[in-house]
């Protein structure tokens, strides 16, 4: 029973800090979002449209990587990190991740496509599995040429969440990265290190009759290029 | 397939009122553009907890979108209970808490007021339609059960959760929690303890393992619950509800420094609870560690400033500290602030009693003398007692003070209406070893438990010798005598009710056990056994169906009249 690391004042002041970052990102992130969609109709002659959609694209990774960042401060997958599993549609685990991911990818001229069974239903932490859900997309959009697709289906009772795309694939690197942390190895050494190791964090922490979530990494899929999978018990 | 956008499953959600209650005027701005982007006209927004206050008392929103961290004043918890314990919403509306990360509070699963679901900010369009739509969905699903519910009409209420469960799938473990719940209240543990273990075998939710253990408390099994609230905290620790029932469970075997110990992480992890500050207050202010017992009362005070939980017991338990501390002044000038801020007499009894204990602990003899003489003289005139803690603070304080006859009445008293609480026997000899009348005071408490074992030993003699007449009258000379002893008062329902079983319903019986089981919700709420005996009672009432087959023999009867007239 170990308490926060550092005295409880200088956890407050983390925590509040934390708080105005995140409602700063919070309005930059919402005012960008209606700056895009009232400029769409004049965007073919709008120099300014691409940059502010890659200014979104921008924002959306800082605020990924604060929550992540606080995620893992937290200790995520440790038992003292608040870990809050519901029984919900499927279907609606993908309309909230479209909708946040909409004006990005429509600013990005990138198409988000998804196949899902449209009755299931799973019991998950569904904040967690979607921050890693719309991080797997972010990055999508940084490797993809004009296509996301999200594939979600259950397999061996497990329900397996692909985010495939249609780019060259993850440099070896990456896959490797993939590799270890699939066996449970951190690997912090740069950024999409930090989002990977929180996604196997939140994967591994679904547990349920003796089996746990895992993140992986594949070049291939559906659509020919990177493809990082989340199976969830 | 192109992606779904969320639908409004049917719910215009144009058409509905908003509040958004946040401190900072960006984030306000923002949440009103996605509201307006689901259509929706009627938006207002405050930016503390009390102007979220005024707007509410004035008009029923029907969806809140309330921040959690509103900087000072009210935090949004504060808004919610007050809002709930005030009835400021209707039913029907939706709370939407909203933070800037996953808080212990979304989880913890103690707060008794629960927002209908938790938003992490950024809230997205997508996330904030498919949320109010969900909830909106959970309330059709739980409306009939919640009317039944406040209905008291317990088992009927667990019954329509199965009836849901079977085409709400999604909704299952909910529904689930909710059937056990209500067949606790009904008084069937058993049948709630079956439901939460078929819940466990599917997953390990805190919930379903936190009310096992509640239920093996309830029946006496201290050692098996402990071990089950060990279990739950150490698998996810910030489950705060297990660390209270831990510290139950540990009070009911005396281990009273384990218990405060428990209180004090819980406090740590979740500060912001009047009722736990409160609770270990007491615990250590009992134990006499006075810089806990400050430490807990003095942010009880704090926090309960913005609350509607505020309690009078802080600023008694902090006179208590400062008179230890030896310093009266700060205390007489809490009680008159506890005297001001909550009226009732029972609020005047306790100052007097805790002014006396403060004048006493700080050495001033004379004044807590005076206090003494003046309760012993209350105690004459009034045959009325208050309730036990109060009881035996008086006692403590009158003992203090050199008076004799009056505590040990008061004790003897409490003993008659508890003769089966070991735990408070345990206490009451306490007070007596303190004034040094131990083997005296071991006499009187065995007497005294003989003395209500006895009368309740002859009620239920008569009652199983079937000489009901009797025992309705001996039982009503017992509560006279005993008149808050819970196993004699459920006794006199008990032998009513088999007396109205037996020779038919009578008006004024009933009303007689009506105002005994009323009398014991009143000072023992949410007893088992209330639950049990009212459902016997509903059932005699004439004209009201006692189960679903003997409704259909009256209606089969009706029908055979209509026949044979015809």
């Amino acid at each position: 029973m170990e308490d926060q690391p550092g005295s409880p004042e200088l956890f407050m002041f983390l925590a509040s800090t934390v708080h105005d970052m995140k409602n700063s990102i919070s309005v930059l992130s919402g005012t960008l979002e209606n700056l895009l969609v009232q400029s769409q109709g004049a965007a073919q002659d709008n120099p300014a449209y691409p940059q502010m959609a890659h200014m979104l694209y921008q924002t959306r990774r800082l605020n990924d990587n604060l929550i992540q960042l606080l995620a893992l401060y937290k200790q995520v997958g440790k038992p003292g990190y608040p870990f809050d599993p519901h029984t919900i549609q499927v279907r609606e685990l993908v309309e909230q991740l479209a909708g946040s991911q909409r004006v990005l990818l429509q600013s990005k001229r990138i198409a988000l496509e998804s196949e899902f069974p449209p009755d299931l239903i799973w019991t998950l932490d569904e904040d967690l599995v979607l921050g890693v859900l719309a991080h797997a997309i972010n990055n999508a959009v940084r490797y993809t040429h004009d296509k996301v697709r999200l594939r979600i289906a259950e397999n061996d009772g497990m329900l397996e969440i692909r985010i495939e795309d249609n780019g060259i694939g993850f440099p070896p690197s990456m896959l490797e990265a993939g590799t270890l942390v699939g066996q449970g190895i951190n690997f912090l050494t740069n950024s999409s290190g930090l989002g990977l190791y929180f996604a196997s964090e939140v994967a591994r922490s679904h547990k349920h009759r003796g089996r746990q979530g895992s993140i992986s990494l594949e070049n291939g899929g559906t659509l020919g290029g990177g493809c990082i999978i989340l199976r969830l018990p | 397939m192109i992606t779904p956008a969320p639908e409004t499953a049917g719910v215009d959600w144009a058409e509905k009122r908003y509040l958004i209650v946040d401190d900072f005027v960006g984030v306000r701005q923002l949440l009103r553009e996605s509201l307006r982007s689901l259509g929706a006209r009627h938006i207002d927004q405050a930016s503390s907890g009390g102007e979220a206050i005024g707007l509410l008392q004035r008009m029923p929103y029907d969806v809140v979108l309330c921040d959690f961290n509103l900087g000072e004043g009210k935090n949004g918890q504060h808004v919610l209970e007050e809002v709930r314990m005030r009835h400021l919403l209707p039913p029907s509306s939706v709370w939407l808490m909203v933070s800037a990360e996953k808080s212990v509070e979304a989880v913890m699963g103690a707060a008794e007021h629960q927002p209908d679901a938790y938003l992490i900010k950024p809230i997205t369009e997508g996330v904030l339609l498919t949320r109010l739509n969900r909830v909106w969905q959970k309330k059709q699903i739980f409306r009939e059960i919640d009317q039944v519910y406040l209905e008291k009409d317990f088992l009927r209420a667990a019954r329509l959760c199965d009836t849901q469960v079977a085409s709400h799938k999604l909704h299952e473990a909910d529904l689930l929690r909710m059937k056990a719940a209500l067949l606790l209240k009904a008084g069937e543990p058993d049948l709630a303890k079956d439901v939460y273990e078929k819940l466990l075998q599917d997953r390990e939710y805190n919930w379903a393992r936190t009310g096992v253990g509640k239920i093996r408390m309830a029946n006496g099994d201290h050692d098996a619950a402990r071990q089950m609230f060990s279990s739950v905290i150490s698998e996810n620790r910030f489950y705060i509800d297990a660390y209270d029932q831990l510290a139950t469970s540990l009070q009911n075997i005396g281990k009273q420094e384990e218990a405060c110990e428990v209180l004090e992480r819980a406090a740590k992890l979740s500060p912001n609870s009047v009722p736990r500050q409160r609770n270990l207050g007491n615990a250590a202010l009992k134990l006499g560690n006075i810089p806990l017992a400050e430490k807990a009362f003095r942010k009880c005070l704090a926090v309960g400033e913005y609350s509607i939980l505020k309690t009078v017991d802080a600023y008694f338990g902090l006179a208590r500290v400062c008179g230890q501390k030896n310093d009266p002044k700060e205390a007489l000038a809490l009680l008159s602030i506890a005297m001001r801020d909550f009226p009732g007499e029972l609020v005047h009894l306790r100052a007097k009693i805790t002014e006396g204990l403060v004048y006493h602990e700080s050495g001033d003899y004379r004044r807590a003398r005076k206090s003494g003489d003046e309760l012993e003289e209350m105690l004459k005139r009034d045959r009325d007692r208050p309730d036990t803690p109060t009881c035996l603070e008086m006692a403590t304080l009158l003992f203090a003070v050199g008076v004799k006859d009056a505590p040990v009445e008061l004790l003897c008293y409490v003993v008659r209406n508890n003769h089966d609480n070991q735990l408070l026997h345990d206490d009451v000899q306490r007070i007596f070893d303190k004034a040094r009348m131990g083997e005296e005071g071991a006499a009187l408490i065995k007497s005294s438990r003989k003395e209500a074992a006895e009368m309740m030993n002859k009620g239920v003699l008569l009652w199983k010798t079937n000489k009901l007449d009797e025992a309705v009258a001996w039982m009503r000379e017992a509560r006279q005598a005993l008149p808050n002893n819970l196993r004699i008062l459920f006794n006199s329902a008990q032998i009513l009710i088999s007396h109205m079983q037996d020779k038919g319903y009578d008006e004024l019986l009933m009303m007689e056990a009506n105002g005994v089981l009323m009398h014991v919700d009143k000072i023992a709420p949410n007893q088992q056994r209330f639950a049990q005996l009212i459902e016997q009672l509903q059932l005699l009432v004439p004209g009201r169906a006692a189960s679903p087959e003997q409704f259909e023999a009256e209606v089969d009867a009706a029908l055979d009249g209509q026949v044979s007239g015809e």
